[in-house]
């Protein structure tokens, strides 16, 4: 047995502590640039506006973990945050906290629906997902009637983005509370590692007696209930509520999880991996401009990066692979 | 504890019909029995993961009932099962501590448990620490976790389910002295095993099950072989290795110099026509990579294959196929059949080819040849359209070797042809391969089982670490001479591994 | 060298007329010609001719379902379809605009097509260890991504002049050329997976693609030609939509992956590969097609139409299991 890695090693195995190097790197790389990008207002415009991406990233870790997925989240996103917006636009309801809390209750209900088809139902995953998928949004637009909700409409509400407390907007506060959640709960909680005891191996699971199907109903109402808090954070955000917002984003929060090292295969990724790969994935984005390279070839830059990581990842296991079987004395 | 009346039932089979079971404190009690007997829905009958329909199960006299695995877990049953039901992704210490972690206002004391695992793991004299990812530990080292994690329950009870099927010679030897010592702890063991010398060498009793019904319960000492193959089988069986004198002809095929990095090095061998080589050597010494490099499965880093005496080129399966080198793959569930499949489908998808008109399948002439060979080699089945499924081990192996038969064939490589067979099945494997090489073909077979490998070779290939190690010839050889060629390398290397860790400390 | 015991294995199919029938297609047959008949109660504008009017816009789908079924019995997926068909109408209307015969741009449109299904294919052969959903969900940003840069800040194009298009968007009587191609090629895809080694092969690889390579199928190979073969149809679709539309933008074919998988699930074919009928998978394209067009001529919200295409997406497999869970445990029962 080898005890003491070399440095370059555990950067190479660890995901995580590569993911940091490239994200302090590129933020080095953008900084150079242009300077006002370290800039503490900056940071924080990056991280409001990319803090659904990184909400829903732990979500899906959770889901993944278990090799499950689910495409039906920006659905469920718009449902409930439609619903939140159309709430305050005819004034039903004031109060912030109670919108969040209709918000998360729609969300979860949305969640749950996914959970019984796919652990009491038995229904694949991307299937039942991809059938919440149309029925949520078809839902969103039934909710909105033909209408959307303008940043007038929202009255005081849409400053939740903009207030602070203790110098650090609302939206962020969630975003850390979420985090805090969830790293605590993954780590340290006999329910955290049950779901990755279920995604390493279902069958031992099930033997040591523990109940796959509620784990499988958990990790879809989690992330049901995190599709909603993002529902209102994303009205709030961007001061205004459409059936169609955030079309086709789930596609990004898988991204943002692949890249953070999450195994599609489950068992596989930490909290801190998926919080990386939504940073960098929100740092590439800012970074493009300054490069140069318009924001109309944003998603090609964004889609290459990605099968390059994947790639990447691939060919360094290979080498490592290789490596250990040459140092394998015969 | 005692079992009475047990009965289960699974949609269309019973698997348990009114059996019973004893075990004593302390005692170590071997279950037997062809496969599909029941043994292992009795283990998951006495561990809680299935529920019986019928009969009653007492603990040191009183009546207990396990509505699921937690609740046979708290009375102190733990069971290692035949694949370490580990999770690959996690440490070797949340492995061993999962389902009871050690908590503290409700958080997981890592520290603690690391502690506590690494104590565990030094009683077992174990070479990997708490922290290490299970994935990265060898079989063998995965069953040493899996025997901690039940010692860490603290069990009275340990179910060992063919706990050597997948250890070395040297690794049983480990395994056999830990039980020898959980034994002399008070703790009772039951285990589950094909092979005889666990037997002989562990239990006290051992209790027999055939067709889903307990046969008998008898003591180790004074038992024969034949009075269990007996038991077991229903029947008695003779001439277990017909071995055929055969004509030797042309060599078919030649292996030289093969060589894969960190799998195998300088590996070669030829076989004649009409005989058989036996390959033989400890779990993980490089066997079955060999072959598969033969059979174009992986690619070897160099080293040549010669067939009838021309060098051949085979960089896939296909390739290897053509040319009439024929495997049948170790895994037969993964590798050898497509289990959701009919048995004629299965027989005949590497030769459809063949019969096809532009393209199209002749389903016709499929069935037909899918019915004579599933007849030739007397497959247990109703239609050629039964799933592969449905099938006992045994007879899944004889669907293998139908289609391999339908194939153009120069040389069949069989890879441990006759693990997790039952005996009844295993004879009739035996003489399917000697009338293989009584009609001229080359045979290579890998195998682990001594008998077997004595019986049926004519000359024998030990490997060992990645290398041959010796060719003996198989009719004058014995047991201890093989062993020693199969072991010769490891324990040089151990030597070697113990001098640098002198240095280094 | 004969069996010892000579037991007789049977060797003739059983054809019972009742198992075809109770058969998933059998089913989705009758629920065809329900949903007809549902269509022809509600509206008195659900006639023949107004079907085949509206028939095109929705039929390039099928183009999709095809190769998109082999893709999933093989056990993969493909999500980049819908770009891939974004890219090839965008290459095909830049390129006409710019006054290149007609010819050629449908060389240009399918050729594209093919060269991004080529390119999933490559990717998912050489690095075999990759799941086809992340691969593709790359390449569907990507492919997506140029056609955005090509299209420019304006994201959208429109033919200048359509006189080759409106060729292929023309009638026999009345009846578009493009439904005789959807019924030629669904009649060679159906023959080639269900009768010939090819299709054969498909399912042992979605069965068990160990087993497959250990049997000699050269199964890289085998995904390779389908992957490109889905780019081919991707761009053919691509051909045919902009026939229809004259133009395209950055959202022309939006979520057509999941239309296509939709569709072969509906039709009883598992995303888990090895299982199902390409039949099914039609006849399932058709009645999704036809409940569209019926709803759409009573002018029922579109969106209404999505929730009821997703909730028939998930009872089509869901309904299945819960009977077959019935069945298992009626059937433990009477063992009592």
């Amino acid at each position: 047995m080898k005890k003491n890695k070399s440095i370059l090693k555990t950067i190479t195995t660890s995901r995580e502590i590569s993911l940091l190097v490239v994200l302090v790197l590129l933020c080095a790389a953008i900084t150079i640039k242009s300077p006002s990008f370290m800039t503490y207002k900056s940071i924080i415009d990056m991280l409001r506006n990319n803090t659904v991406t990184m909400i829903m990233a732990v979500g899906m870790l959770g889901i993944l973990l278990i090799g499950g997925i689910d495409i039906s989240v920006a659905s469920s996103l718009a449902l409930s945050g439609m619903t939140a917006g159309m709430l305050m636009k005819y004034g039903v309801v004031k109060n912030v906290f109670l919108i969040f809390l209709i918000a998360m209750a729609i969300g979860g209900l949305c969640g749950l629906i996914n959970g019984l088809v796919i652990s009491r139902g038995k229904v694949l995953p991307i299937i039942a997902t991809m059938g919440a998928m149309y029925v949520y949004r078809g839902l969103a637009y039934l909710v909105a009637n033909n209408e959307w909700v303008s940043a007038e409409d929202l009255g005081t509400f849409s400053s939740f983005a903009l207030d602070k407390f203790w110098g650090i907007n609302y939206v962020i506060w969630v975003l850390i509370g979420v985090y805090a959640l969830f790293f605590v709960m993954m780590k340290w909680t006999r329910l955290g590692r049950k779901v990755y005891a279920v995604g390493s191996n279902k069958e031992a699971a099930s033997i040591s007696g523990i109940n796959i199907s509620n784990v499988e109903l958990f990790v879809y109402v989690m992330m049901g209930i995190l599709a909603g808090i993002c529902g209102t954070i994303a009205v709030s955000v961007y001061s205004s509520a459409q059936p169609n917002m955030l079309y086709g984003k789930e596609m990004d929060i898988i991204a943002a999880c692949v890249i953070g090292g999450v195994s599609m295969s489950g068992g596989r990724g930490s909290v801190a991996g998926a919080l990386l790969g939504g940073l960098v994935l929100a740092a590439i984005a800012k970074a493009l401009p300054l490069v140069g390279i318009e924001a109309i070839a944003q998603n090609t830059v964004k889609g290459v990066i990605i099968l390059v990581v994947i790639i990447l990842n691939v060919i360094t296991q290979r080498t490592i692979d290789r490596n250990n079987l040459k140092e394998r004395e015969i | 504890m005692e079992l009475k009346g047990i009965t289960k039932i699974f949609p269309g089979v019973k698997a348990l019909n009114n059996v019973r079971f004893q075990l004593k404190k302390g005692e170590v009690h071997a279950l037997m029995g062809e496969n599909g007997a029941g043994k292992s829905t009795l283990i998951k009958v006495i561990t809680g993961v299935h529920r019986a329909e019928e009969g009653e199960m007492f603990l040191d006299g009183k009546k207990v009932e396990f509505k699921r695995p937690r609740d046979a877990q708290e009375a102190g049953i733990a069971a290692v099962y035949q694949h370490p039901t580990s999770y690959p992704d996690l440490s070797v210490a949340e492995n061993i501590f999962k389902g009871h972690e050690m908590l503290k206002y409700g958080m997981i004391q890592w520290k603690e448990m690391n502690l506590q695992a690494a104590k565990i793991l030094k009683e077992l004299n174990t070479d990997f620490a708490p922290t290490d990812e299970m994935g990265t530990l060898s079989v063998a080292q995965q069953q040493m976790v899996e025997i901690a994690k039940a010692l860490s329950t603290n069990a009275r009870i340990i179910i060992l389910d063919e706990p050597t099927a997948a250890l070395t010679k040297n690794e049983s030897e480990e395994l056999y002295t830990i039980v020898d010592r959980l034994k002399e702890n008070g703790v009772s063991i039951i285990f589950i095993s094909h092979r005889f010398e666990d037997m002989y060498r562990l239990a006290d009793r051992i209790t027999v099950f055939r067709d889903s019904q307990y046969i008998n319960t008898y003591l180790v000492d004074g038992i024969t072989n034949a009075e269990l193959i007996k038991a077991m089988v229903g029947r008695e069986i003779k001439d277990l290795f017909p071995k055929p004198s055969v004509q030797m002809g042309e060599e078919v095929l030649r292996v030289e110099r093969f060589t894969r990095a960190g799998y195998y090095k300088d590996v070669s061998f030829s076989v004649r026509a009409g005989e058989i080589i036996g390959i033989t050597g400890l779990v993980g010494a490089g066997r079955t990579e060999v072959v598969e490099s033969i059979c174009g499965v992986t690619k070897p880093d160099s080293g040549k294959l010669y067939l009838n005496k021309k060098e051949v080129k085979i960089k896939e399966p296909a390739d290897a196929i053509k040319n009439g080198i024929i495997l049948l793959p170790e895994d037969r569930q993964k590798q050898g059949l497509i289990l959701n499949w009919g048995l004629g489908d299965n027989v005949t998808l590497p030769i459809m080819h063949k019969h096809a008109k532009w393209g199209f399948n002749n389903n016709k002439v499929e069935r037909k040849i899918s019915k004579e060979l599933l007849e030739s080699v007397d497959t247990k089945a109703v239609t050629i359209f039964d799933q592969a499924s449905s099938l006992s081990g045994g007879n899944q192996q004889k669907v293998v070797v139908a289609k391999a038969l339908g194939q153009e064939m120069k040389v069949v490589i069989l890879d441990e042809p006759t693990k997790g067979v039952d005996v009844g099945a295993k004879a009739e494997i035996y003489q399917i391969m000697g009338d293989l090489a009584e009609q001229g073909y080359a045979i290579v077979m890998i195998s682990s089982e001594m008998p077997e490998i004595l019986g049926m070779s004519d000359r024998i290939v030990i490997m060992c670490n990645g290398k041959v190690t010796g060719e003996l010839n198989g009719h004058e050889t014995t047991q201890e001479r093989i062993l020693e060629l199969a072991m010769e390398k490891s324990s040089d290397l151990q030597e070697a591994e113990y001098e640098k860790e002198q240095i280094n400390s | 060298m004969a069996g010892k015991s000579g037991r007789s294995i049977a060797n003739k199919p059983e054809k019972v007329w009742q198992k075809r029938i109770l058969s998933w297609e059998g089913m989705l047959v009758v629920l065809f010609i329900a949903v007809n008949i549902f269509c022809i109660n509600i509206s008195s504008m659900y006639q023949f001719s107004n079907v085949l009017r509206e028939m095109p816009k929705y039929l390039t789908e099928v183009f999709i379902l095809l190769p998109m079924a082999y893709i999933l019995i093989m056990g993969d997926i493909d999500i980049s379809v819908g770009s891939i068909v974004c890219l090839s109408a965008t290459m095909a209307c830049t390129a006409y605009n710019k006054g290149i015969p007609f010819i050629a741009v449908v060389l240009i449109c399918l050729m594209t097509g093919m060269a991004c299904g080529f390119v999933n294919g490559i990717i998912l052969t050489r690095f075999t260890e990759l799941p086809p959903m992340i691969v593709t969900l790359a390449t569907q940003i990507i492919f997506r991504g140029i056609a955005e840069i090509t299209l420019g800040s304006g994201g959208s194009v429109s033919l200048t002049k359509a006189d080759g298009f409106r060729m292929i968007s023309g009638k026999v009587g009345k009846v578009p050329y493009i439904v005789f191609l959807v019924i030629i090629l669904a009649a060679g895809f159906t023959v080639v997976l269900c009768a010939t080694t090819f299709g054969r092969r498909l399912y042992a690889i979605g069965s068990n693609k160990l087993a497959a390579y250990y049997a000699g199928i050269q199964v890289e190979r085998t995904r390779l030609i389908v992957y490109s073969v889905t780019g081919f149809m991707s761009g053919l679709a691509a051909l045919l939509l902009v026939s229809v539309l004259y133009g395209a933008n950055t959202t022309t074919g939006n979520g057509f992956e999941m239309d296509a998988i939709a569709m072969a699930v509906f039709g009883g074919i598992s995303t888990n590969g090895g299982k199902g009928k390409l039949q099914g998978g039609i006849i399932a394209a058709f009645i999704i097609i036809c409940l569209r067009i019926g709803l759409g001529l009573i002018n029922l919200n579109p969106q209404i139409i999505l929730i009821i295409l997703g909730i028939l997406l998930v009872l089509s497999v869901l309904l299945p299991n819960i009977f077959r869970g019935v069945k298992l445990q009626s059937k433990s029962i009477e063992m009592k």
